[in-house]
């Protein structure tokens, strides 16, 4: 297990900048595909920092709520389980499994412990209002951000200073006797993503616009199949003659993306054209959307 | 003669406009508390402005200090619109205009904080998100690069809301509501069609089990490729979506059932990562 000092300072100080990003600039710095790409910079393995926050990226595709209710902590879970994944060479889709969800629902209660902290602040404001001190009014509010930093910088720093040693066990064990659990735990990785696509679902208003589900599912599996049968032959044909040197790549998630935009932008334009439909439309919307939305609050 | 008290004379400048935004863009939510939430934060970000409207250490002041201590809960990327009417409410008409601005707060943040979080805490994210990690995941950070410029976009339209909303009070509300219902359509339906690719491409798991009937290994993935190529992670997001339609089922709970369930299946060895 390697993780120095500087880079357990630098990712602690990361797990509390992030926080205080998502409250207020949401630059998408807070997100968990970059906390993977800024964990596995500060590592040394960019590569698996990636793939462990896409994992988790796409595992909390919608559960997009913040404010008022609490859900996983998936960007602290990222920071830790990138961490460990790099530093004790485990498996980038077990330490999302084995790792990165376990330290993400473990920090609800960490950030329940944040917001309830805030109420001592709220009340020293209300005590500096009745006094006229304006000064202090601002000063209170702004050690707000001192328990939502603190509450992801102390466990993170802990977690990365004490648990090196349990880690290790842990792969050790799963690489050995416990080989059965190791690959479930891969498998279960590559599973999760499918949990934030079907949350999403349930907040988009599908049966509205099912047939575009049905379109983006079934252009990308087909260009997707394609492209990667291409590549194989691409492999197959490199490794028969040395004169083959054409690579190709895999399908463009962007160009699907853009796609989506264009079929989106003509529903866009058809709305705005008629007036009619434009007042229709915002109540079936919204209707579908409250139905389909899940209750995440874990109080 | 308290005229001069109850109907303040200062304008808001452009210097005041940028002040809100700033400290609504880097201070709005660091007082988040389960009794008032958004309460303190609302206070913190006009608290300059009401300062120079109602004059120091005067009762008024301290009344309305402690009017927008109270509870608040909006989406912090419309809460500026309604800072804005409420400024020239307050601007033009002083402590009398509290009750307007009570109930104006009241009155729209229930609306704001609906739209603001479907857009912009959920479809945006969502989008991009989805963008980012398909392209991390081919160890690509390119598409990281991509989102923080749209979350600039953003931040712009963001700091654009103020002075509009102050300029033109609530008429700017009943204006855009129209607008942003068919911005919220079009952006779901890019949601719905990004789901789909997602599904198509992003979970990787295959059917290991291999049964043998007599003598001849069944290939079961082969066979369902023939019918239709990923078919096994769209059976799986139909699961999960059924699932989540369950009573009392939170995303956590679901996230931990689908964990186990997987484990126990390539334990059996029924599915393996594709």
């Amino acid at each position: 297990m390697h993780i120095a000092w500087w880079q357990i300072a630098l990712i602690t100080l990361y797990a509390g900048y992030q926080i205080l990003d998502e409250l207020q600039i949401y630059s998408s710095l807070s997100s968990p595909v970059f906390a993977g790409f800024f964990v596995g910079l500060v590592m040394g393995d960019i590569k698996s920092g990636l793939l462990i926050g896409a994992g988790m990226q796409l595992m909390v595709l919608g559960v997009g709520t913040f404010g008022g209710a609490s859900r996983i902590d998936a960007n602290t879970g990222t920071v830790v389980a990138a961490a460990f994944s790099i530093g004790a060479n485990m498996n980038a889709q077990a330490a999302i499994a084995a790792v990165a969800v376990p330290v993400a629902s473990l920090m609800i209660y960490l950030d329940i412990l944040a917001r309830f902290t805030n109420t001592f602040f709220a009340h020293r404001i209300d005590a500096q209002v009745e006094k006229m001190n304006y000064k202090s009014i601002e000063r209170y509010f702004l050690a707000g951000a001192l328990p939502w930093a603190l509450s992801r910088m102390i466990p993170v720093c802990l977690g990365l200073t004490l648990g090196g040693g349990f880690i290790n066990m842990i792969v050790k064990e799963l690489n050995g006797p416990w080989k059965w659990l190791g690959d479930g735990l891969t498998t279960a990785g590559a599973v999760l993503p499918a949990v934030g696509f079907a949350i999403l679902l349930r907040y988009l208003p599908v049966k509205k616009h099912y047939p575009y589900l049905i379109l983006g599912f079934v252009i990308t599996m087909l260009f997707s199949t394609l492209f990667t049968s291409v590549q194989t032959i691409g492999a197959g044909l490199s490794a028969a003659s040395k004169a083959f040197t054409t690579s190709f790549n895999g399908i463009s998630m962007l160009a699907i993306a853009m796609i989506g935009f264009a079929l989106a932008a003509m529903a866009y334009q058809r709305t705005i054209a008629t007036p009619k439909a434009k007042a229709a439309a915002p109540s079936s919307s919204s209707d579908s959307e409250e139905e389909g939305e899940i209750e995440d609050d874990e109080l | 003669m308290t005229n001069s008290n109850t109907e303040p004379k200062y304008k808001l400048t452009n210097k005041d406009f940028n002040q809100i935004n700033r400290r609504s863009l880097f201070g709005f939510q660091l007082g988040w508390n389960y009794e008032r939430m958004q309460g303190s934060g609302y206070l913190y970000t006009i608290l300059p402005q009401l300062r120079k409207i109602y004059g120091d250490d005067t009762p008024e002041l301290k009344k309305m200090m402690k009017t927008h201590t109270q509870f608040f809960n909006t989406s912090n990327f419309f809460n500026t619109i309604i800072t804005g009417i409420d400024l020239a409410v307050e601007e033009k008409e002083g402590i009398n205009g509290e009750d307007t601005v009570t109930g104006m707060k009241a009155g729209l943040m229930g609306s704001f904080a609906a739209i603001g979080d479907s857009i912009f805490a959920s479809l945006i994210p969502a989008i991009f998100g989805a963008i980012a990690a398909t392209m991390a995941h081919q160890g690509n950070p390119i598409g990281i690069v991509i989102w923080i410029i749209a979350q600039m976009a953003v931040n712009v339209f963001r700091w654009s809301q103020l002075k509009p909303a102050y300029k033109q009070g609530v008429s700017l509300v009943t204006n855009m509501q129209s607008q942003l219902s068919a911005l919220t359509d079009a952006a779901t339906m890019m949601g719905v069609f990004m789901v789909g690719a997602l599904v198509a491409t992003m979970i990787n798991v295959k059917f290991a089990w291999a049964p043998t009937i007599g003598s001849v290994p069944l290939n079961i993935q082969n066979n369902l490729d023939m019918i239709l190529p990923k078919l096994l992670p769209a059976l799986i997001v139909g699961a999960i979506y059924w699932l989540l339609g369950k009573k009392h089922m939170t995303s956590t709970k679901a996230i931990f059932i689908v964990l186990f369930v997987s484990i126990a299946l390539a334990a059996l060895g029924v599915i393996t990562k594709g």
